[in-house]
């Protein structure tokens, strides 16, 4: 009666699931495709962002996994307790002596590997890539702190939109709750980040402006994209946006605790 | 004889949507359990009988452990662990197969479930390796019995379970809940025809508006109500109520039909 077990029967399931059908070339053709186009040494890309080693390719293909593998999240755990209560299989699963947040935990497991295996499996076929094409790879410290971002910043998906899935009562609003908790932090979250400046007294005008940055990489700290994106930027010298480890980590385990607690006590109240 | 679980004073009220307040969260008490006093002996099969919204699927939610309400002189993980649950028409879907579905549910309990020959007990073993998308619902009735039968429970509990079942699938259903039954299992049944109980039941619980208007065996109930022995369930509450069975309408439903009991035991 472990939380591992019965996450990795979800996670079977869940990785079987006839949506997968549609997540794993949506990730394929984001990860894949776009570390190949980064790692061309001919390309030209906009805003001045230049990649010369195996680790810039990997990083910026990140705008890519948070586009993508983010989305892969909500489409797998949008339902994730919405489904089981619409047919009746929680009342099952809930009347069973197991303790609730011992289940809670499951879910979370099983729904976040259901997203991290393929996102990590075309991470690794993603490093091939860079090799072929740039002749080098990024060193373990890199890949070890990029699997570790990403594994996070899916956790971080995969605990909300269960939450929100236990919420709801029916398929809508448990996708209308998924799909807008997504476009907040992947989409809306620059407009909420320009207007806090704009009210903070710091000309948005010139968005590199040291102020705009500053205020961007605080901000940054209260959304998972952001949060990831510090967390990648730490093997990065030439990227500083004034912003100490320490508070990185403490709201990268802010993310992690706290979504996952409010999981937790929302499963332990849960009526079918 | 000692009985597995005793009900007493068990009253639960679901909380829904207080329309009377500006607050979007506001929530007051609504329909739910009054004062039930019930006893659930080893070996009987003990049928709930009432109309929709009688307080059935309440009742047999809290006896297991769903709703944290007090009344029982077991605990709720105790009830967990020993009560058996199917609830009424459980839509079993995904691509899953039988076997992996039945052992994920298997693995949420302490004790080593046999999942080969709980699937061979129900009658399932042919289609072990089906998805859950390819049963139709009588398969998922014996999905949701498998479920209900594991770890040897004391008390098996169905909401409702002749529901949606052919008369094969009932007959088979009713001989196994006799076989249940007879090596010392407690059933607890519910249903909203008492014919679907009346050659099953040791003894029939009437519940109306949340409350057990009266309990015993079916002669016991229809010798005290003065009813003769085709006597349904309608007779049965009119009966109780002293409301004549012409006159009842749409407005059964409705709670001024006869006063209900708050908690303290005031009418309301």
């Amino acid at each position: 009666m472990s939380a591992s077990n019965l996450g990795l029967l979800i996670l079977k399931e869940r990785i079987s699931a006839t949506r997968m059908m549609v997540i794993w070339p949506l990730l394929a053709i984001f990860i894949l495709f776009s570390s190949w186009g980064l790692s061309d040494p001919k390309a030209n890309l906009p805003a001045d962002i230049v990649v010369d080693s195996a680790y810039d390719v990997m990083f910026t293909s990140t705008a890519f996994i948070i586009f993508s593998a983010t989305l892969g999240a909500v489409l797998i755990s949008f339902d994730g307790i919405s489904r089981d209560r619409i047919s009746g299989v929680l009342e099952v699963k809930l009347s069973q002596p197991m303790k609730r947040s011992t289940y809670a935990r499951a879910l979370v497991l099983g729904h976040w590997g259901a997203i991290f295996v393929p996102v990590t499996i075309l991470n690794i076929m993603s490093l091939i890539v860079i090799w072929y094409r740039m002749g080098e790879l990024p060193t373990i410290e890199e890949v070890f702190i990029h699997t570790l971002g990403t594994a996070l910043l899916l956790l971080w998906y995969t605990t909300i939109q269960l939450l929100s899935s236990s919420l709801a009562k029916d398929m809508g609003s448990s996708i209308a709750i998924g799909i807008g908790a997504w476009m907040l932090f992947t989409l809306l979250w620059l407009i909420i980040t320009t207007v806090v400046a704009g009210l903070s007294g710091i000309g948005v005008e010139n968005l590199d402006s040291p102020e705009y940055v500053r205020i961007e990489g605080i901000m940054d700290l209260f959304s998972p994209n952001g949060v990831y994106h510090h967390l990648l930027e730490m093997p990065l010298d030439d990227i500083d946006r004034g912003i100490s480890p320490l508070a990185i980590a403490t709201s990268a385990i802010a993310w992690s605790l706290i979504p996952l607690q409010l999981f937790i006590m929302r499963i332990e109240r849960l009526k079918p | 004889m000692e009985p597995l679980l005793k009900l007493t004073n068990v009253t639960w009220r679901h909380k829904v949507r207080d329309f009377s307040s500006w607050k979007p969260w506001a929530k007051k008490d609504g329909a739910g359990i009054y004062h039930v006093d019930l006893e659930i002996n080893p070996g009987t099969i003990l049928g709930l009988v009432g109309p929709n919204g009688a307080g059935k699927t309440t009742l047999i939610r809290s006896i297991c452990g769903l709703y944290a309400c007090e009344g029982f002189d077991k605990s709720e993980n105790y009830r967990r662990r020993f009560v058996g649950y199917m609830p009424e028409q459980v839509r079993w879907e995904g691509r899953l197969s039988v076997k992996d579905a039945i052992s994920s549910i298997a693995e949420m309990r302490s004790s080593y479930v046999d999942v080969d020959k709980l699937i061979d007990t129900v009658g399932l073993s042919s289609r072990s390796d089906d998805i859950l998308d390819n049963l139709s619902q009588g398969m998922r009735q014996r999905m949701s019995l498998a479920c209900a039968l594991m770890g040897s429970p004391e008390i098996i509990v169905m909401d409702e379970p002749l529901n949606g079942l052919d008369p094969l699938a009932q007959r088979a259903f009713t001989n196994l809940m006799r076989q249940l039954s007879s090596k010392g299992i407690a059933i607890v049944i519910s249903s909203h025809q008492v014919s679907d109980l009346e050659a099953l039941a040791d003894k029939i619980a009437l519940l109306h508006h949340g409350q057990v208007l009266i309990d015993g065996t079916l002669e016991h109930i229809r010798g005290k109500l003065r009813l003769d022995s085709n006597s349904d369930i309608v007779e049965m509450i009119c009966a109780v109520t002293g409301i004549q069975p012409d006159e009842i309408s749409l407005d059964i439903a409705r709670d001024s039909i006869m006063p209900l009991r708050k908690p303290g035991g005031e009418e309301e």
